[in-house]
């Protein structure tokens, strides 16, 4: 499934792909037609809570290179996440050599933020890339 | 970088955080026991998706031009659909059930009369604010009363249970978690309104033999569904083998009467009369008949049981005991005349190597990174030898002790689930 259709699930992806600011259209399935004609209507009630709101973010400017640049490779603490992003700092090391890699695991379970590394990366880093294995 | 499993749940995440366009390249699936060789394949090898080169989309997503879609700010506001719905009571029954609305079962209709006599139940408004619900790491949903109500009907519960769903309501706590673990949940009821309600709390407490016990899971998961966004497959449950107690949870009354221990509630703080829903979260259930201990002999051992059971556990959940008052009693005769007693020979005696809990999926995941943070009891038992014996469960709190059952055996039961929070039913009457 492509992420157009897929954020058509969310109910909001007329407006996420094209527009802000606007009522998103609600993409349910649609009822098939009345097997038994005989039956009365009835009125029931939605079910579904209420969604918040959905501020876009926009997303950090990129950069024109990584030469001579700073990546940090984040590992959030799933199995196997670090073996994983050391094969990405080896493929840096044999294949862009003037980039610099900076390995870290995240502070604490993944579901914990840490803020301490966030602004070790603003400071010291170009960019990031976070993996999660499994 | 995800893996490919994750596909779905990383792009509708950070649409929902307000990144629809967030760059997210995949790798396969599984990394988690893989050699470093055969990640390296995986990396110098192509994105699962996209078909192209996985480090060339890693480059490019770093340094490619953003696009207009990608520079967007403001607010979106998202729709569930129209309020109410009119068709024939099939079609509603297809449409409720091919929307998600359901759990795969026949429901009973939220019509607005059988909603408004659901709103009967309390005396709170329908359009009060009564909490917040998310399924996990989502941004969560608020509901109303009147919300809550829908579900409530659809689980065929009747109006006089609605303030016991309320409470849970209020909780926050969604019994369909996005974990890929396939959590479990459960809820103790305490209070008169057991009986109000004839919940069964004896013969077969925790089977479907009375229609409170059984509604009122099944309306759990029914608000977890509709109030919380959560059980979508690949979106907010990602649970790889699901969980048969999703249907309806694991519902007990407790059978205070024939307990010889203070009920559950009353531990908690609250007084014998009042009505109180505790919530617990975990792995599952299992039977505890056949634990060493469980002898043939005049003394069955119940605390070498319960230990025995416990060795499977993960300490990073606790352990829920159920135990039938014929259990319970017998403990009590043993000398086990409080449950903080009998919890406190299970905490000293339910034990591991660090060998053994180094070894445990749940300490690398959750446990060794609060060690490196300091936290103990973790930091000390990642410091200890392997042959070191250490407890299983990280402290005595991590036990709960509550009494059910028909007294036709000497059984228990244990969760591998820990204890949430307790709520007064009383409130939402």
């Amino acid at each position: 499934m492509n992420r157009r259709k897929l954020l058509s699930l969310l109910g909001m992806s007329p407006v996420l792909l094209t527009g802000t600011s606007v009522q998103a259209q609600h993409t349910e399935k649609k009822a098939p037609v009345s097997k038994n004609s005989s039956q009365g209507k009835l009125t029931a009630v939605n079910p579904k809570g209420t969604p918040p709101s959905i501020q876009l973010i926009p997303m950090a400017p990129r950069l024109d290179g990584l030469d001579a640049k700073t990546v940090y490779l984040v590992d959030t603490g799933f199995h196997g996440s670090d073996t994983l992003l050391h094969q990405v700092e080896a493929w840096f090391a044999r294949n862009m050599p003037q980039v610099t890699i900076v390995f870290r695991r995240k502070a604490g379970p993944y579901s914990e933020d840490d803020p301490k590394l966030w602004k070790e990366i603003k400071e010291k880093g170009n960019a990031v890339i976070m993996a999660v294995g499994h | 970088m995800v893996t490919k499993a994750f596909k779905e749940l990383a792009i509708l995440n950070a649409a929902k955080r307000g990144m629809p366009h967030e760059r997210i390249c995949f790798t396969p699936h599984p990394v988690w026991g893989k050699t470093a060789d055969e990640l390296r394949v995986y990396v110098d090898g192509p994105d699962p998706v996209s078909g192209k080169p996985l480090m060339k989309e890693v480059v490019d997503g770093l340094t490619v031009p953003l696009s207009d879609d990608e520079k967007k700010t403001g607010m979106v506001s998202v729709s569930v659909g129209p309020p109410t719905f009119t068709d024939t009571a099939d079609n509603l029954q297809d449409y409720y059930l091919n929307n998600g609305y359901t759990d795969f079962l026949p429901i009973i209709l939220p019509t607005e009369e059988k909603v408004d006599a659901m709103l009967k139940g309390t005396s709170h408004h329908p359009d009060e604010v009564v909490g917040k619900m998310a399924a996990g790491a989502y941004p969560a949903w608020s509901y109303t009363v009147k919300q809550v109500a829908a579900s409530a009907v659809m689980s065929g519960a009747r109006p006089e249970y609605f303030p016991i769903i309320l409470a849970i309501a209020s909780s926050g706590i969604a019994s369909l978690f996005s974990s890929t673990n396939s959590f479990a949940f459960a809820m103790i009821v305490n209070g008169p309104i057991r009986d109000k309600l004839e919940m069964n709390y004896g013969i077969g407490a925790l089977g479907p033999f009375a229609q409170a016990n059984a509604t009122l899971g099944r309306a759990w998961t029914l608000l977890s569904k509709n109030l919380g966004n959560g059980g979508i497959p690949g979106d907010t449950y990602l649970g790889s083998l699901g969980n048969n107690l999703n249907y309806n949870n694991v519902v007990i009354a407790e059978n205070e009467e024939a307990s010889p221990w203070p009920p559950f509630h009353v531990q908690r703080g609250f007084k014998p009369e009042e009505n109180v829903v505790s919530l617990f979260r975990g792995l599952g259930v299992v039977p505890g008949q056949v634990a060493r201990g469980s002898s043939v002999n005049e003394s069955p051992q119940f605390d070498y049981q319960m230990s025995d059971l416990f060795s499977t556990f993960t300490g990073f959940f606790g352990a829920l005991i159920i135990a039938d008052p014929l259990v319970a009693v017998r403990l009590k005769e043993q000398g086990y005349d409080t449950k903080e007693k009998l919890i406190a020979w299970l905490y000293k005696n339910t034990t591991q190597t660090v060998k053994d809990y180094k070894g445990r999926n749940y300490s690398y995941l959750f446990e060794y990174p609060q060690a490196l943070q300091g936290r103990e009891p973790f930091a000390t038992w990642y410091k200890l030898p392997d042959d070191a014996v250490i407890p299983h469960f990280p402290r005595p709190e991590s036990f709960n002790i509550v009494v059910t059952g028909g007294q036709t055996n000497a059984y228990p039961q244990a969760g591998n689930l820990s204890y949430g929070v307790s709520v007064s039913i009383d409130k939402w009457m």
